[in-house]
């Protein structure tokens, strides 16, 4: 077979092809072993890291709708020391990129993690989640305030020399404005989008569906107002973008990829089929052959 | 180590009313699930539904069985309620069906030799998950008590004859046995269990069902397992969307996937 360039270059980060796992729907990595060899992957990004210890929200956290899902996990996750102990060494066999997500409650804790995470081996990067819309004191106004997110990610630049993503909220008016405010404030790329504000109710109870009332939505529902988001935000910034948002499969990600996206995450597509992350990297091989494209950077933005 | 595979349907036929029984050829995890996993079917190729749908295996027979027809076969008993439910009933003979299995951790056998007493309490659905037990290990005396809304939700009472003879139903509408839930039924009959030593009880059945089980049964008489039912995301302890409260000191909401289905009795927070 042919030999394809996949490379895609994400600040410091040289990624092996542009298939990400997205924070929240891949666990931290182990859970996927028996289903495929991981080190294919371009990178993995584990469930988002606090400083404490979240015991999350009260279930039921998830709820199936028409070509989607609601969750409220609440960020549920065993706390910065507990990761670095127990989660961290599993990754050390891994020959793929790691890339932390992570969140605060404040510009401090913020801070705090990016230092910490600074000094530890094999960490290619951090994703900063500034838009987890189910916590109330976190990212909301982190991730739906220019000047805030402007502040936040200019503090956490200055506490890191990774390569610093910045996960951005859809729950915005003008998503590329928060693009180019995170852009000012020293962001190598930004990912998007993370999940929509939703919620459903059982009408025989009269009850929401999810204990927390109010949740995230995900999947193919999202796809075609998360293409037109990255589109939006490759055509204002000069950074490189990464795309998810209801990727099912290969057509997906390219669709992605041709309005801008360097590279892609899989997310909710993981819980359903936990192959999803190989076979998207297989079916972009395969479009490139049948295209005739030998490297994947000439398609990004190729769309128009 | 769970696996995702395609299994084949060799039966899919409806039992009673709403219920029906899939057969499915799948050798590879029919040689490996334990009593109290459970498998996640892709039930359609499409995005509708999209989530997997959890099913606890009723029977399984390994490669290695007597009886050729049985031989690699799961079976699973399920009910048309849903959109998922619903497209499943469509599945046909020969079709190729996703599963991932075996899934979570099972039901822990009574102590051998068994002196002891089993007693197993299922309301509606959950009476199938519990099935596998009797096959599978050696129950001691066995007390068996089953329950459903009406007649028609009852399930798997003559399975169950060839383990006992002592077998107790009810039915909400007294359509069937016992009028009242199968808790009612068990309290009515907790006379029996006075003997010495310890008996060991497996319950599976709604939220509301078990937390009554627990409200009626004394920890150092009982040693009692809880299988529970939980709308899941992926199945395999990646996404943490199926949370049960528990005691745990540092980790209360637990995955019902991955550190159940089945728990202690008395390690269920309820609210």
């Amino acid at each position: 077979m042919q030999n394809f360039d996949l490379t895609v270059k994400i600040g410091k980060i040289v990624l092996q092809n542009p298939v990400i796992v997205s924070s929240g729907t891949f666990g931290f990595g182990g859970e996927f072993e028996d289903f495929f060899d991981l080190n294919h992957l371009g990178a993995i990004i584990p469930k988002g890291i606090s400083l404490e210890p979240r015991k999350g929200n009260p279930p039921p956290r998830i709820f199936e709708t028409e070509g989607g899902i609601l969750n409220s996990i609440g960020l549920q996750n065993p706390g910065y020391k507990e990761f670095i102990q127990k989660k961290l060494p599993y990754y050390k066999g891994l020959k793929t990129h790691l890339i932390i997500n992570f969140f605060g409650n404040t510009e401090r804790e913020y801070i705090e993690l990016a230092r910490r995470f600074e000094s530890l081996p094999g960490i290619s990067g951090l994703e900063m989640n500034i838009s987890c819309p189910n916590i109330k004191r976190c990212g909301i106004a982190f991730g739906t305030d220019p000047r805030m997110a402007y502040r936040l990610v200019r503090a956490v630049r200055k506490a890191t020399t990774l390569t610093l993503i910045a996960k951005l909220s859809p729950n915005v008016t003008d998503i590329a404005l928060m693009a180019k405010s995170v852009e000012e404030g020293g962001a190598d790329a930004v990912s998007l989008v993370n999940t929509f504000r939703a919620m459903a109710v059982n009408i025989h109870t009269k009850r929401p569906e999810l204990g927390n009332v109010i949740g995230g939505l995900s999947g193919p529902a999202i796809k075609p107002i998360a293409v037109r988001m990255v589109w939006e935000v490759s055509q204002a910034i000069s950074l490189p973008v990464i795309g998810m948002g209801g990727i099912m499969n290969a057509e997906d990600a390219i669709e992605f990829i041709l309005v801008g996206a360097s590279a892609i995450q899989i997310g909710t597509a993981n819980l359903i089929n936990p192959r999803t992350g190989i076979e998207v990297i297989q079916g972009i091989r395969k479009y490139l052959a049948q295209n005739k494209i030998n490297r994947i950077q000439k398609l990004v933005g190729a769309f128009g | 180590m769970p696996l995702q595979t395609d299994g084949t349907v060799t039966e899919n036929r409806r039992i009673k009313s709403l219920y029906f029984a899939l057969g499915i050829y799948c050798p590879s995890i029919a040689d490996r699930i334990k009593p109290g996993q459970f498998v996640m079917l892709k039930v359609s190729d499409d995005n509708s539904p999209l989530l997997r749908r959890p099913f606890s295996v009723y029977k399984s027979y390994p490669e290695a069985h007597p009886e050729k027809r049985k031989r690699g076969h799961l079976f699973i008993l399920y009910k048309e309620v849903g959109k998922g439910t619903r497209k499943m009933t469509s599945l046909r003979k020969g079709q190729k069906v996703d599963l991932i299995g075996p899934l979570g951790n099972g039901f822990t056998p009574p102590p051998l030799p068994s002196s002891a007493s089993s007693i197993l309490i299922g309301g509606g659905m959950g009476i199938v998950s519990l099935y596998p037990l009797v096959e599978a290990f050696d129950t001691g005396g066995l007390f068996v008590f089953i329950g459903g809304k009406a007649e028609d939700d009852v399930m798997c009472v003559e399975d169950f004859r060839k383990f006992s003879s002592d077998i107790f139903i009810a039915t909400e509408d007294g359509s069937l046995g016992f009028q009242g839930t199968v808790v009612d039924l068990f309290l009515s009959q907790k006379k029996r269990f006075k003997g010495e030593g310890k008996y060991y009880l497996y319950a599976c059945g709604p939220v509301a069902m078990l937390k009554a089980v627990a409200g009626v049964v004394e920890i150092k008489k009982f040693v009692s397992q809880a299988s529970l039912e939980a709308r899941m995301g992926c199945g395999f302890g990646a996404c943490w969307g199926c949370v049960v409260k528990t005691n745990h000191p540092k980790t209360p909401y637990q995955r019902v996937c991955e550190n159940g289905p089945v728990f202690p009795l008395e390690n269920i927070a309820w609210e």
